[in-house]
C-alpha cells in the first residue's frame, strides 16, 4: 500500500516537473523573428506618432494662439467717435441769472490704417432764442507722409498758439469761459481753409512740433461811425472761398526742452480785405483794397506735479486802406494775452484755478482786463464740475464791465 | 523790424515750397505691418509726458479702443510716428489682461527686449514706473504719491504694496490708477518684488 502512493506521488511529480518544463521551453527561432516583427511595426507607429505629436515649443506658441483667438483682428478701417460737451449756468451784473446749453460737439474719425484720417467736428449750440444753430467748427483730411510730416488739407483749427486748438473744448478748459480776445471775435484767428502740414521731431534730448499753412485768410468788418468808416473787427473763422485772392500763410514752433514745459512761437502774414459792415448795408462796399494782416504770437505750459502754470500772447494787426474804397481807413490792432495758474490738491478731486486777462481792441466799449478765479471738482479725468467768478474791468456800462459768476459741468467723451 | 522779417519770410517761401514739395515726393513708404509695434517702456514714458501737456490724465483704461485718438493726438500734439507707436503698444501692453501671473501677451512681445528679463529693480523701475512715478520718487503726475514722504504709501506692508502692485491700485481721492503691474503684463511677479526692493531701498527712509 505504502508502495502504490510512493509511486503515484513519483508519477504525479515527475508529470508535474515535465509539464512544466514544456512551458518553459526557450521560443523557437521563427517565434522570436515574429516576435521581432511586431515589435518593429510597433516601433516604427510609435515613431509617427512622435513625429505627429508638438514640441514644447509648438504648444507655447499653440497656447499663445489660444490666448490670442478670443482678440479682435484690428480692422484697417476705423470709426471713432468722441468729443465734449457742457451745459451751465450764467449770472452777470447786467442780466439775470440762467441756464444753458453751452456746446455739444461731437468729433468724428474715420482712418484708413496709418495713412490716412479724415476728422470733423461739428458744435450744436442753443441761441438765446431757443434755436439750435450748427457749425462745423474743422473738417479736415490728414494725410500721415511719414512719421515726421502730416498733410492736413481742409477746415482746420487756427494753429496760432495753444488755446484754439488745443485748450478750448470745455473738459479740457480749465475756466467756463475763454479768456477775452480768444473767443469767436478777439485778437487770435478761430479757424482757417487751407493746406497745413504738421508734425513733431526730436533735436537729441530736445523734442519739438510744428505746423506751417497756406490758407484762404480772414475777412475784415468794417463799421461806419461818427461819420466815417473804421475797422470794428477781424473774422478768422474759416472761410471757404477767398474774396480777394490773396492767401495767408501762417504757422507755429514749439520747443519741449524738458518734459512738461513747452514755448510756442506763432506768426501768420498775407492780405485781408472789407467784405462787410457791421450793422449795414454791405452791398454798398466798393473797390475796396487789400490791406496787409500780420499776426504774431508766443505761449507756454507748463505742468509741475499738480500746478500747472499756461499763459499765451497773440497781436493781430490790419494795415490801413488808403485807396479810393467805401470803407477806405486806417488800420487797426488787436491785441491780448493772457497768464492761467491751477493747482490740483493732492489725493483729492479738487483744482483751483486763476486767470489774468488784458486784451486790447481799436474799440474802448471791448476793451477788457479780466480776473477769473474758479474752483473745479474732478468727478472723473474728463467729467468736470465748475465754479468760477469773473472780476471784469472794461468802458463803464459795456458788457466788457459785468462781474459775472459762472457753473459749468463738462464731459469729454 | 516786423517788416523786414516778413520781408525775408516772403522771399525764401517759394524756396520752402519748393523744398517742401521735393520732401514730400521722397516719402513713399508707408507701414506695411499695421499697427508696427513700438516700445512699451517708451510708450509708458511718452503717455506721461504728452498727454498732460493739455489736459487731465486720462486712464490708460480709458482708451482700450484708442489707436483713432492717439492718431487724432498725433496731428495735435506734434507727436512723431515713432511716439504714437510707442504709445499704442503701451496702452495694448495695459488692456491686455494678465493670465494667472504669467506671460501672455504677445502683442507686446516687440515691445519688450530680451534682456528686459535680466533687468531687476532698478531696471524694471525705470522701464515701467518712473514715466509716473519720476526718477525721485516724488511722482511725476498730478494724483501720483511721494514714495519719500514720511508716513507715506512705503509705511504699507510689502505683501499689500505688492498685491496693489500686482492687481492695480487706485486710492482714494485720485482719478488715475495704477494699471495691474504697472501696465506691463510681462513682468513677473518676480520682476515686480525686484522692483518693489529697489522703491522701498531707494526712496523709503
Amino acid at each position: 500500500m505504502k508502495t502504490n502512493k510512493l509511486a503515484s506521488t513519483i508519477m504525479f511529480t515527475v508529470t508535474a516537473f515535465s509539464v512544466s518544463a514544456a512551458a518553459l521551453a526557450e521560443p523557437s527561432v521563427e517565434e522570436l523573428a515574429e516576435r521581432l516583427e511586431r515589435m518593429q511595426q510597433e516601433m516604427d507607429q510609435l515613431r509617427q506618432q512622435l513625429k505627429k505629436s508638438a514640441t514644447k515649443e509648438e504648444v507655447q506658441v499653440i497656447k499663445k494662439d489660444v490666448a490670442k483667438a478670443g482678440e479682435r483682428l484690428q480692422a484697417d478701417n476705423l470709426v471713432h467717435i468722441t468729443g465734449y460737451a457742457d451745459v451751465g449756468y450764467t449770472d452777470s451784473e447786467s442780466e439775470d441769472g440762467s441756464f444753458n446749453v453751452g456746446t455739444f460737439a461731437p468729433i468724428f474719425h474715420f482712418q484708413y490704417r496709418d495713412l490716412v484720417m479724415l476728422e470733423s467736428e461739428l458744435e450744436f449750440t442753443v441761441g438765446d432764442d431757443g434755436k439750435t444753430e450748427t457749425n462745423l467748427e474743422y473738417l479736415t483730411i490728414d494725410w500721415f507722409i511719414n512719421d515726421y510730416m502730416v498733410l492736413v488739407g481742409g477746415k482746420f483749427l487756427s494753429p496760432i498758439g495753444q488755446f484754439r486748438q488745443n485748450f478750448h473744448p470745455s473738459w479740457i478748459n480749465k475756466l467756463p469761459s475763454a479768456p477775452p480776445g480768444f473767443g469767436h471775435d478777439g485778437a487770435a484767428p478761430v479757424s482757417d481753409v487751407g493746406l497745413q502740414l504738421r508734425g513733431g521731431f526730436p533735436i537729441g534730448a530736445v523734442r519739438a512740433n510744428y505746423a506751417v499753412y497756406l490758407s484762404n485768410g480772414p475777412e475784415l468788418i468794417a463799421e461806419f461811425e461818427d461819420g466815417e468808416f473804421e475797422l470794428d473787427g477781424v473774422e478768422a473763422e474759416g472761410f471757404g472761398s477767398d474774396g480777394d485772392g490773396e492767401k495767408v500763410m501762417g504757422g507755429r514752433l514749439g520747443i519741449i526742452p524738458f518734459a512738461g514745459f513747452e514755448l510756442g512761437l506763432s506768426a501768420a502774414s498775407g492780405k485781408a480785405t472789407v467784405t462787410s459792415i457791421e450793422d449795414g448795408d454791405s452791398s454798398v462796399l466798393n473797390g475796396e483794397g487789400e490791406r496787409d494782416y500780420d499776426v504774431i504770437g508766443a505761449d507756454f505750459n507748463w505742468q509741475y506735479k499738480a500746478f500747472n502754470l499756461r499763459g499765451e500772447y497773440v497781436e493781430t494787426e490790419v494795415g490801413a486802406d488808403t485807396g479810393s474804397g467805401t470803407a477806405a481807413s486806417e488800420g487797426a490792432t488787436w491785441e491780448t494775452w493772457y497768464t492761467q495758474g491751477a493747482y490740483r490738491f493732492p489725493q483729492s478731486k479738487w483744482e483751483l484755478v486763476a486767470r489774468y486777462t488784458d486784451f486790447d481792441s481799436p474799440h474802448n466799449s471791448q476793451d477788457q482786463q479780466q480776473w477769473s478765479i474758479g474752483a473745479n471738482y474732478l468727478f472723473t479725468n474728463s467729467f468736470i464740475g465748475k465754479l468760477a467768478y469773473e472780476f471784469n474791468d472794461g468802458q463803464t456800462g459795456s458788457d466788457a464791465n459785468q462781474d459775472a459768476l459762472l457753473l459749468q459741468m463738462a464731459y469729454g467723451f | 523790424m516786423k517788416n523786414l522779417i516778413w520781408k525775408c519770410v516772403n522771399t525764401v517761401r517759394k524756396k520752402a515750397a519748393l523744398l517742401l514739395l521735393t520732401v514730400l515726393a521722397t516719402q513713399s513708404l508707408y507701414a506695411l505691418d499695421y499697427p508696427e509695434a513700438g516700445d512699451f517702456a517708451k510708450g509708458s514714458k511718452a503717455w506721461s509726458e504728452n498727454c498732460a501737456r493739455c489736459h487731465n490724465m486720462r486712464n490708460p483704461t480709458d482708451l482700450k479702443d484708442g489707436l483713432t485718438s492717439l492718431f487724432h493726438m498725433r496731428v495735435r500734439a506734434g507727436l512723431t510716428g515713432q511716439e504714437t507707436r510707442d504709445i499704442v503698444t503701451f496702452l495694448k501692453g495695459v488692456n491686455t489682461r494678465s493670465r494667472n501671473g504669467s506671460v501672455s501677451n504677445a502683442e507686446v512681445k516687440a515691445s519688450v527686449n530680451e534682456s528686459q528679463d535680466k533687468l531687476l529693480g532698478k531696471g524694471i523701475y525705470e522701464n515701467n514706473c518712473m514715466a509716473c512715478h519720476s526718477a525721485d520718487g516724488r511722482g511725476g503726475l498730478p494724483s501720483v504719491p511721494d514714495f519719500t514722504r514720511k508716513n507715506g504709501r512705503l509705511t504699507k506692508k510689502d505683501s499689500e504694496l505688492l498685491s496693489n502692485i500686482i492687481n492695480g491700485y487706485q486710492s482714494s481721492g485720485s482719478l488715475m490708477a495704477m494699471p495691474p503691474r504697472g501696465g506691463n503684463s510681462q513682468l513677473s511677479d518676480a520682476d515686480l518684488n525686484a522692483a518693489l526692493k529697489y522703491i522701498k531701498a531707494s526712496f523709503s527712509e
